[in-house]
């Protein structure tokens, strides 16, 4: 932390490393320290709450066995039940996701999807994902993706690369809406914290409205606990759209 | 003890127990209403600022791509302004298009 008393808001999204070897540029960062917590809270999760599966299920075994029907609730609702194939990758998406959001929201964590490099490599990998295997399964046919039908022949070139523009925007869409979501909630919740601290630090009449921001700050925490589960839910169900492309092209 | 006075004793339990649970019923339907129509509120506000962030999001990357590559052809094939113009100009109508899907998906649910 900075040493006067102005609070920088941007300080909690620095990466730095942990440990590092002088010999190469590899490094174990906060930000590597987070992904492995959420992925062994996600494992754990799954395996404590599948190991023993009784009829009358416990709290953890409930929050698996609800987490896997959500998930597969909305694959199937949105690409059918040939869709489960992709079941496994949405469901990581999907549950990396909501756990470093929720994890982010508690203090002094570190919130790994509120970088850009992260988010934009999990958009890269479904859009890599609906290329290969859109081309794999449909061959040239996929490319009916950018060719609507019914047009007239002067507008086709203009509509192809309109088409294909709006293909390409998709994975900058989907990281930055992630990424800025959590960055944006982020900053709030700290500015809001600065300002109590900085009217506490004022005195006079400041100290007797300080309770104010932070009234605030309970107020968007809980906003931001929705946010956290909103945003994974819409980065799944988004998958699921882009992914019902690569096995439903041409509609 | 005798037989009658167990059945009154039952009967008496019976009413009881009906009484405890209509009330119970009651009280949880009251309860329920009222954190449905708070969570509710919260929960469409959040679910609006996740569509109206999505378009935006939608819009820019559409109006950002084509910006981009009109900006790297100029650069590979020297043709200064014209690739940037034409590009800008077809991202920005790619952008409305993606809007446009999002418009049509959720009134067509």
């Amino acid at each position: 932390m900075a040493a006067s008393n102005a609070i920088d808001p941007i300080h909690q999204f620095e990466v730095h490393p942990l440990f590092s070897h002088e010999m190469s540029q590899v490094s174990f960062t906060n930000a590597s320290l987070f992904m492995v917590i959420v992925s062994l809270a996600v494992t754990a999760l799954m395996v404590m709450g599948t190991s023993r599966s009784s009829l009358v299920p416990s709290r953890i075994q409930a929050a698996a066995e609800m987490s896997y029907e959500f998930v597969a609730q909305t694959v199937r609702g949105t690409m059918g039940n040939d869709g489960m194939r992709f079941f496994p990758l949405v469901f990581s998406l999907f549950m990396f996701v909501v756990f470093s959001n929720m994890i982010g929201l508690i203090p002094y964590t570190f919130t790994v999807t509120s970088q850009i490099v992260v988010t934009f490599a999990f958009a890269a990998l479904v859009i890599g994902t609906v290329l290969l295997y859109g081309i794999a399964r449909h061959g040239m046919h996929f490319l009916h993706l950018f060719v609507p039908s019914g047009v007239p022949a002067l507008l086709l070139p203009f509509i192809v690369m309109i088409e294909i523009i709006s293909f390409l925007s998709r994975p900058i869409s989907l990281s930055v809406r992630l990424f800025a979501n959590m960055l944006a909630g982020h900053i709030t919740l700290k500015v809001f914290g600065g300002f109590v601290s900085m009217m506490l630090a004022t005195g006079g009449a400041a100290v007797a409205l300080a309770p104010l921001p932070l009234a605030a700050i309970v107020m968007l925490t809980a906003f931001e606990l929705l946010v956290a589960v909103l945003q994974a839910y819409v980065f799944a169900i988004l998958t699921c759209v882009y992914l019902n492309d690569a096995i439903h092209p041409g509609h | 003890m005798t037989e009658p006075d167990k059945g009154e004793e039952e009967r008496e339990l019976k009413a009881r127990l009906e009484r405890l649970s209509s009330a119970l019923d009651s009280k949880r339907s009251d309860s329920e209403g009222s954190q449905d129509k708070v969570g509710s509120d919260v929960v469409r506000t959040g679910q609006a600022m996740s569509l109206g962030f999505r378009v935006l999001a939608e819009f820019v990357s559409g109006v950002a791509v084509g910006s981009l590559i009109g900006w790297q052809l100029d650069i590979w094939m020297g043709t200064e302004p014209f690739g940037l113009i034409v590009f800008l100009f077809l991202g920005t109508i790619a952008g409305f298009w993606n809007v446009y899907r999002i418009a049509m998906r959720t009134t067509s649910r």
